[in-house]
């Protein structure tokens, strides 16, 4: 573990001592590659702003409501689609159209339906969260295996025994095995919808560094964005390891 | 490994019992969708401690007519008669079936759980139960991490932790090597005799089918299957698996049972009816 752990580390140093080099003897145009030291001025510059971290909030909240809603309301009409016939004839067609579109596409409608504000951004989380979440339910409930069922049926457990002891595990791995997606998405939706359209957070101070021409800003802002996520992937992680403990170990 | 032989015997409770059977099926016919039935008219009844096999083709019916019995396959006709409650029938599976999401503990304690016990107390009542089989130590393991021959030991316990007072068992130990396969054998018959248990056995083995069992069934070739023959088993109790070979009645016995298997599998005329 430590060997390679190093190795990329090295790799990664010596990447940027040669973008530092290559923007300094003029070879790579700083207005469209802005070396590391700049990007790590323009990082410091941001937190050094304390207006910075309602942005940060802004889309942190965004991203998290997104996410627990999205997670919330695909495991609900997920379940409901997988017991009640009625509702996966009506809901099914739906979904997969959602599926097979890039969902972000519908951030203006949301920015419409929603206003620029907090809203719109969770609407387009919780809409990409939520189709990912319902197919891993409908996968989770399918995928359960009828002999376990029969076994706790025998041992005497009755329907919401074979709800709580089989279902909801077989849906719950499902649905851990998509929660790193799940949280790249939240933050997708909420990125994107803050692009669209908004007056705060990490999406709107992109949208603003670009019509600047701010290079420098965007990178830093890309590069907060993709360690923010980092973060929580690793955290999902560590959730999906400890409640499917039984697989992994 | 053979702490199950020491448990008191309540023998004495069987023979008074014996008049109203456990069970008993009248005209059962069984089938899957439109096909035509897959058994038809089966008749059988277990008594309180009585182990009865159940052996016949593959493919005849003979587990549809155990799931039957425990409600897992409804009926196309016939009567299922039962002075048990359901937790009081105990059914090891074919295929194991344990939850992967649970450990060996909490699988053993499930039907506990499940008929009120509390969290606690069922647990510790699992962990005699693991000790017994000689699984004392692994109860905090996922059955994944668990060998063949160890699941199906767990979900042995399982099943005893009920004290069912009937048994039915689908070819449990099929998968696993001969000797473990006797060894297991042999502790659950000394179980079964100890406690009085009554079984349904279903197997395919017709040596282990007459060493452990009081009458044998033998279900014909589907579909339409019927019961082709009843034979009683002669040999006293307690037996010893490789024992019971010895005695005089056996030789004879699996002779028959051979004849008309192998005139049932062929299928060519009836074979003789009761022994
Ligand atoms: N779910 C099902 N749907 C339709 N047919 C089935 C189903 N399960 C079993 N059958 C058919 O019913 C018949 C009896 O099956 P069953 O499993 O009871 O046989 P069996 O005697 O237990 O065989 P084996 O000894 O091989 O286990 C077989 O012909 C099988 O093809
Ligand atoms: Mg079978």
């Amino acid at each position: 573990m430590r060997g390679p752990a190093l190795r990329r580390l090295l790799a990664g140093f010596l990447l940027m001592a040669l973008w530092e080099v290559a923007v300094a003897r003029g070879w790579l145009d700083p207005f469209y590659l802005p070396p590391p030291s700049r990007i790590a001025v323009t990082l410091g510059e941001l937190f050094a702003r304390p207006v910075f971290y309602e942005h940060l909030l802004a889309t942190f909240t965004a991203a998290i409501a997104g996410l627990g809603l999205g997670l919330l309301i695909g495991a609900v009409l997920g379940l409901l689609a997988a017991l009640v016939r009625p509702v996966a004839e009506l809901l099914e067609p739906v979904m997969v159209l959602l599926n097979a579109i890039p969902r972000v596409i519908l951030a203006p409608l949301f920015v419409i339906w929603f206003g620029i504000g907090l809203g719109s951004k969770v609407a387009l989380a919780v809409v990409l969260v939520a189709v990912l979440v319902f197919f891993a339910v409908h996968a989770g409930v399918r995928d359960v295996d009828p002999r376990l069922v029969e076994r706790v049926v025998t041992l005497g457990g009755g329907r919401w025994a074979v709800v709580r002891e089989v279902y909801l595990p077989s849906v719950t791995a499902w649905v851990m095995g998509n929660l790193r997606v799940a949280v790249g998405f939240a933050f997708t939706g909420a990125v994107v919808g803050e692009f669209v359209a908004s007056s705060r957070g990490l999406g709107y101070l992109l949208s603003f560094a670009q019509s600047t021409y701010n290079a420098a800003q965007v990178v830093a802002l890309v590069l907060l964005v993709a360690a923010v996520v980092l973060l929580l992937f690793a955290l999902a992680g560590a959730l999906e390891r400890r409640l499917l403990r039984w697989r992994h170990g | 490994m053979t702490a199950l032989a020491t448990v008191p015997a309540p023998m004495s409770t069987a023979p008074a019992a014996a008049a109203t059977p456990l069970v008993r099926v009248a005209g059962l016919t069984l089938g899957y969708g439109a096909a035509p039935p897959v058994v038809e008219a089966v008749d059988l009844s277990v008594a309180a401690g009585e182990l009865v096999s159940l052996v016949g083709p593959s493919g005849s019916g003979k587990s549809t007519i155990l799931r039957a019995l425990v409600g897992l396959h409804p009926p196309r006709a016939g009567t299922i008669a039962c002075t048990l409650a359901g937790c009081e029938i105990g059914f090891l599976f074919q295929e194991d079936a344990l939850l992967p999401w649970r450990t060996v503990r909490q699988n053993v304690a499930l039907g506990l759980r499940l008929a009120g016990r509390s969290r606690a107390a069922a647990e510790a009542e699992a962990e005699v139960w693991l000790e017994r089989l000689g699984l004392g130590g692994l109860g905090e393991r996922w059955p994944r991490q668990l060998s063949g021959g160890q699941r199906k030991r767990v979900a042995l316990a399982q099943v005893m932790a009920l004290r069912p007072r009937l048994l039915l068992m689908d070819e449990p130990f099929a998968a696993l090597d001969a000797i473990l396969r006797r060894q297991i054998t042999q502790e659950l018959l000394d179980w079964v005799e100890g406690e009085g248990i009554a079984v349904l056995l279903v197997t395919h083995d017709l040596e282990e089918a007459i060493a452990l069992s009081d009458r044998i069934l033998l279900l014909g070739r589907g579909p339409r299957a019927r019961i082709r023959g009843t034979y009683e088993v002669p040999i006293p109790r307690p037996r010893d698996l490789v024992a019971v070979h010895a005695h005089p009645a056996f030789a004879p016995l699996l002779q028959r049972l051979w004849t008309d298997l192998a005139a049932e599998v062929a299928g060519s005329g009836l074979p003789r009816a009761a022994a």
